[in-house]
């Protein structure tokens, strides 16, 4: 008898078949597949039915959207002086260079990835598809400008991005690093534009733009602090893990309006006697990045967990210093691992930064709320108009940024352990 | 708790780390010794702050007001402030800065004006604020000349049946928070055994929709800003006829500009200007006269307006140019020009009463200036 | 001859690492407390030139405000103030985290549904409400919703319920006798429910009865609750809200503040908690679920007794991180006027009360608040975790 071993017949990788099926079926076994299924169906249709109507109705019918219309410049930026907007627009066109740029090499770094099969090809439409809150929301801002100037210049801004992300496909994935780089030094070049050679100073931004230049500053101030402290809790002195423990205990267990309460009632009293006292926006902003560094410290503690301890003993072994273990081995390694997690808390933060509103600083929904008191709209109910538009705005920003997250899970492939 | 493994109650393993201190170790250690030994030695600013070489260096002044009391304090439709208190920031400025435009105006709702004013954000507040026993000790604050003498009063809408407080019991009343009239609100109405519910707002402008929704029945302020308010009441939800401010008055309650603490030069300075244009009402120099009074004969003027008098020109030492006075005055006129133009005949409609010259019945006693 | 030099010859303090460790240490600590006592020192400087008290006597002055919807004097203390706020928000809290747990529940398994229709609406109410902050949630429920009520001349009567803009009036208890006979017989049979409870289930365990444990020791409950009820002289009525001219006398009010703040942070919360009731019911193996359809139970027992239990242990952290920010997001109560403790501490700063000792008996309030939450959910968690993990 022959009892050769046989070897297992090479069986192709095919995904099973998607299921597609005739709508009359599909009906019944998604909706109505047992009595209860299809009660249920027939009375959350009829609510949702009547839910969208009456939505509906508002935003398109009975809605007065002049108060948005009028107070578009308000809500957008506030006290802005009208004359320097101009600063704004350059400083978006210089965003979307740097961004479109970076946009360019991380598509072609993932190219070459899927080249290398390290990656599979993005679906159809991609973009346009991750970029659709954010193009909603400039559609519904452009819509309420009803000015054609601003749509130019939007197009142009567009524009700007698309031929920047196709310089960006020439670079070699080898200048990555650099080209990362070139988006920061973009970042900040627009804030110069604004702010410097005779800008505007923070305390006449208001409106989106605080919200958004609160989260940035944010999260990019307490980012190395908040690693700091991360290490710190993990030394293993117990001096230093005590004392960053306590803090980040202490900051984790109060509202962050208490910390704001701090930061705008007592900061100027923690000054030298003399001393000129910070203005609100910076006192606020103090207050946001203490707050975050705290939350910022316990993710990047949970990255720097997950990272085997085998690389820190290979790292020695290998006669790296412990600074240079952390800064080449240890920390890359972390950060890599949290990054979802630290868009999450930045969107946090964009959300958190409507707090702001409490300690007296205009930025989006405070604006939204003081619109409504204008002599012309004042005691007329329109508080619904405003705050759906800004809590518009708001989800916008939020969803876009939580399904790059998520996108970024995915393919980073966090979680899947 | 993390805390708990903290304390060592739990053993941790044995790390691969030498546990030297780092050469991050280091760099921190000295930059938080460093700052700290830079803190302590720049401590040595324990002496009086001058604001108002502060003030004149800067070239404008921070007013705090408010920007939602017709007559006081109010934004008009193209953007300006207009008000009593508005234009004593303007007397102020000009006194100080010899211009009334150099001013920078802070709306500030009734809960912000201390807390501003504390951390210095703003450098004089006159912002209808009431003097009282505790602010004056406990806030850090100084309360400066009374510029307005007004009492608390009650307004209802006329279609109700409300003629005094009494008439009052299980009513829910609309007042502002932070505010002396919240705090009499209370012990008046509990003095006298009448129940009600307060609702307490942030600023007017919230708690006008409230009151013209039917929130609240009554709503108490100071009888000015009751006064200001009733006068703007619009047309469609009945005017001003719609409402009824009742006659009892609540409490006293004396306005006044209010510096920080701890800098009396810059106090005496405020003070001063005020009471120049009450001075100026007193001696009859208005905006309209006043260079001609320049040239009065009347000696008591002529040091007043800072014209030589026998030589140099009276300078009573606080820091001002000699012809403040004469600046403040033709910049708002004098005191009953103000009063005139924001909450008298011009203005909201009320009688000087009480906010007369004592030689008119009224309190105001302007010291001396010589 | 050569004398062997000991081994162990300790190295020259600057380079012996246990002496270096202990040193950087020492320095470390004296830094950061040098850094602290001169921030300290600031502070009382600023505060004694400004003439603010630097003390915690402040407390016993007499409050001078009053508080709606609650029994507090304007002549009590602040401290007086403060417990109420610290009730306010420790009563808004649980109920918030009562109502956002069932809903999160709800919603999360919803989403899980094989019902299309279903899963669309949860999932459109997770990403709608997730992604908005929550102090614009309870605006537009304050500002949008319910001060839009009709005034209380308009209000809606629906049957025991008036609506209006000053308020969600419903039935109440009114006490019309004292409690103390119905408050013994409730503990006692607080305390025989529970032994039933333990009864039924160690009787399950022997033979393999169902327990119906529930129906039993809410049976007896119910029952001990009868007795003393009658026994007492029946203390509670029934009281039904009247409409007053101006208010409504009776009945068991929820002023708007109160609701405003009670859906939004019920909706936000529920929206974050059905995400992580998602997840949790994902991470049970698919096998478990394959397992429980093979032995026939229903999807509803299935869900039950297999994937929920395992879920559970799996949620306990991050829902429990939810109920803290639940308690801290309470803290938003100041923006609408409704009387928690940061409002509170908001209106003593505002009448002349030192801010600095104002905030950090905040703070500390919310430290108490935050520790007890931690310290429970740690307790459940180690209940439930797997030995041995």
């Amino acid at each position: 008898m022959d009892t050769r071993t046989l070897e297992p017949l090479a069986v192709p990788e095919i995904a099973p078949p998607e299921r597609s099926l005739p709508p009359g079926r599909w009906v019944k076994e998604n909706l109505f597949s047992s009595w209860f299924n299809g009660v249920l169906t027939v009375l959350l249709a009829a609510l949702l039915g009547w839910a969208l109507y009456k939505i509906g109705r508002f935003v398109f019918v009975d809605a007065r959207w002049e108060i948005v219309e009028v107070n578009l410049t308000n809500i957008l930026v506030f006290r802005f002086p009208r004359e320097e907007l101009w600063r704004l627009w350059v400083a978006l066109y210089v965003l979307a260079a740097a961004f479109g740029l970076g946009a360019g090499v991380a598509t072609r770094v993932r190219s070459e990835d899927v080249r290398q099969g390290r990656a599979t090809p993005p679906a159809r439409l991609m973009t346009l598809r991750r970029l659709g809150p954010l193009l909603a929301v400039v559609a519904v801002f452009l819509w309420f400008a009803k000015s054609v100037e601003a749509t130019i210049l939007v197009a142009g801004i567009a524009a700007t991005w698309i031929a920047a992300r196709a310089g960006g496909r020439f670079v070699p994935p080898r200048h990555a690093r650099r080209a990362g780089a070139a988006v920061l030094v973009g970042v900040a070049a627009a804030y110069l534009v604004v702010s410097a050679f005779g800008g505007v100073g923070w305390e006449r931004w208001g409106g989106l733009l605080l919200t958004v230049f609160l989260a940035v500053g944010g999260i990019v101030i307490s980012f190395p602090l908040g690693v700091l402290l991360a290490l710190g809790r993990r030394s293993s002195f117990p001096a230093v893990r005590v004392v960053c423990v306590a803090y980040i205990e202490l900051v984790r267990g109060v509202p962050l309006i208490t910390i704001l309460f701090l930061g705008a009632f007592m900061l100027g009293f923690f000054l030298p006697p003399g001393s000129e006292t910070p203005s609100l926006e910076a006192r606020a902003l103090v207050g946001l990045v203490l707050f975050t560094a705290a939350y910022v410290a316990e993710i990047v503690r949970g990255g720097l967990q997950s990272v085997p301890r085998e690389q820190t003993e290979a790292a020695v072994a290998l006669g790296l210093s412990p600074l240079k273990t952390m800064r080449l081995i240890v920390l890359p390694q972390a950060l890599r691992a949290v990054i979802p997690a630290l868009v999450g808390q930045f969107i946090s933060l964009f959300k958190d930064t409507s707090l702001v509103f409490i300690i007296g600083l205009t930025e989006l929904l405070a604006v939204s709320e003081l619109i409504t008191k204008q002599p012309e709209f004042l005691a007329e109910g329109l508080i619904i108009e405003t705050l759906v538009f800004a809590g518009f705005v708001y989800w916008a920003g939020s969803y876009w940024m939580s399904r790059e997250s998520q996108r970024l899970e995915r393919r980073l492939g966090v979680g899947e352990r | 708790m993390s805390l708990i493994r903290t304390l060592g109650l739990r053993r941790r393993p044995r790390s691969t780390r030498t546990g030297r201190p780092t050469f991050v170790g280091y760099a921190v250690l000295v930059a938080v010794a460093s700052l700290t030994l830079a803190g302590c030695l720049h401590g040595g600013d324990d002496g009086e702050v001058n604001l108002l070489d502060e003030v004149k260096e800067r070239g404008t002044l921070e007013c705090g007001v408010n920007d939602t009391v017709p007559g006081f304090g109010f934004v008009t439709a193209g953007g300006e402030f207009q008000g009593f208190d508005i234009d004593f920031c303007r007397a102020v400025a000009a006194g100080v800065l010899g211009d009334p435009n150099a001013v920078e105006f802070q709306p500030l709702t009734a809960e912000q004006r201390f807390t501003a004013l504390q951390a210095r954000e703003i450098d004089v507040l006159i912002r209808n604020t009431t003097w009282t026993s505790s602010r004056d000790g406990s806030e850090g604050a100084t309360f400066l000349t009374t510029t307005f003498y007004d009492g608390q009063g009650m307004m209802v809408r006329a279609d109700s049946d409300y003629q005094e407080l009494a008439d009052m019991g299980g009513t829910t009343i609309c007042v502002l928070s932070g505010t002396t009239t919240e705090l009499n609100l209370e012990s008046v109405f509990r003095s006298q055994g009448i129940e009600y519910t307060p609702l307490s707002f942030e600023d007017n402008d919230t708690l006008q929709p409230a009151f013209q929704q039917r929130r609240c029945d009554g709503w108490t302020s100071d009888k000015s800003q009751l006064a200001g308010i009733r006068s703007a009441w619009p047309q469609g939800q009945g005017g001003p006829d719609a409402l009824r401010i009742l006659d009892e008055t609540m409490s006293k309650e004396p306005l006044g500009p209010v510096v920080r603490d701890g800098d009396s030069g810059w106090a005496a300075v405020v003070d001063w200007i005020v009471l120049a244009s009450i001075q100026a009402e007193e001696f009859g120099i208005t905006q309209a006269n006043v260079e001609e009074m320049k040239q009065s004969d009347n000696p008591e003027i002529q040091r007043f307006l800072g014209q030589p008098v026998e030589g140099e020109a009276f300078d009573p030492g606080l820091g001002l140019d000699p012809d403040f006075a004469a600046n403040v005055i033709a910049a708002v006129g004098n005191y009953g020009e103000i009063y005139d133009r924001n909450v008298g005949a011009d203005g909201l409609g009320l009688e000087r009463g009480l906010n007369a010259l004592w030689t008119e019945e009224g309190l105001h006693y302007p010291p001396p200036y010589r | 001859m050569t004398t062997l030099e000991s081994v162990s010859r300790r190295p020259p303090p600057w380079r012996n690492v246990r002496v270096l460790r202990i040193a950087f240490q020492a320095a470390f600590v004296f830094a950061v407390a040098l850094f602290a006592l001169y921030l300290f020192a600031n502070l009382v400087r600023n505060l004694d030139r400004l003439g603010i008290d630097t003390s915690f006597d402040y407390l016993s002055q007499p409050a001078g405000f009053a508080i709606p919807d609650s029994d507090f004097r304007s002549t009590e203390d602040l401290f007086a103030a403060l417990l109420v706020g610290a009730k306010n928000t420790l009563f808004i809290s649980l109920l918030g985290i009562f109502l956002a747990t069932i809903l999160g529940v709800v919603v999360g398994v919803a989403r899980l549904s094989s019902n299309w229709l279903v899963r669309r609406t949860a999932a459109l109410y997770v990403e709608s409400l997730r992604n908005v902050p929550v102090l614009l949630i309870i605006l537009f429920w304050y500002l949008g919703v319910l001060l839009q009520l009709p005034p209380i001349g308009r209000a809606v009567e629906w049957e025991v319920l008036v609506v209006s803009n000053r308020g969600l009036v419903g039935p109440g208890l009114r006490q019309t006798d004292d409690l103390l006979v119905l408050v013994v017989v409730a503990a006692a049979g607080m305390a025989v429910a529970a032994t039933v409870w333990i009864w039924r289930t160690r009787r399950f365990d022997r033979t393999g009865e169902p327990h119906r444990r529930v129906l039993w020791s809410g049976g007896v409950l119910l029952g001990f609750l009868l007795v003393g009820y009658v026994a007492g002289g029946m203390p509670l009525a029934v009281s039904l809200p009247e409409r007053g001219e101006l208010a409504t006398t009776g009945g068991f009010r929820l002023s708007p503040e109160y609701a405003a703040l009670l859906i939004g942070l019920t909706l936000y919360t529920a929206s974050h908690i059905a995400e992580i009731v998602r997840g949790s019911i994902l991470s049970v193996p698919i096998g478990q679920t394959e397992a429980a359809d093979a032995v026939g139970l229903s999807s509803f027992d299935r869900l039950r007794f297999i994937v929920l239990p395992q879920a559970f242990r799996v949620a306990i952290p991050p829902v429990g991180n939810q109920y803290l920010n639940l308690v801290k997001n309470s803290s938003l109560g100041v923006a609408i006027a409704f009387p928690e403790v940061t409002r509170i501490t908001r209106i003593t700063i505002s009448q002349g009360g030192p801010a600095p000792q104002a905030i950090v008996v905040l703070m500390g309030v919310y430290l108490v608040f935050s520790l007890s939450i931690a310290l429970v959910m740690n307790l459940v968690n180690r209940r439930f975790a797997l030995k041995g993990r």
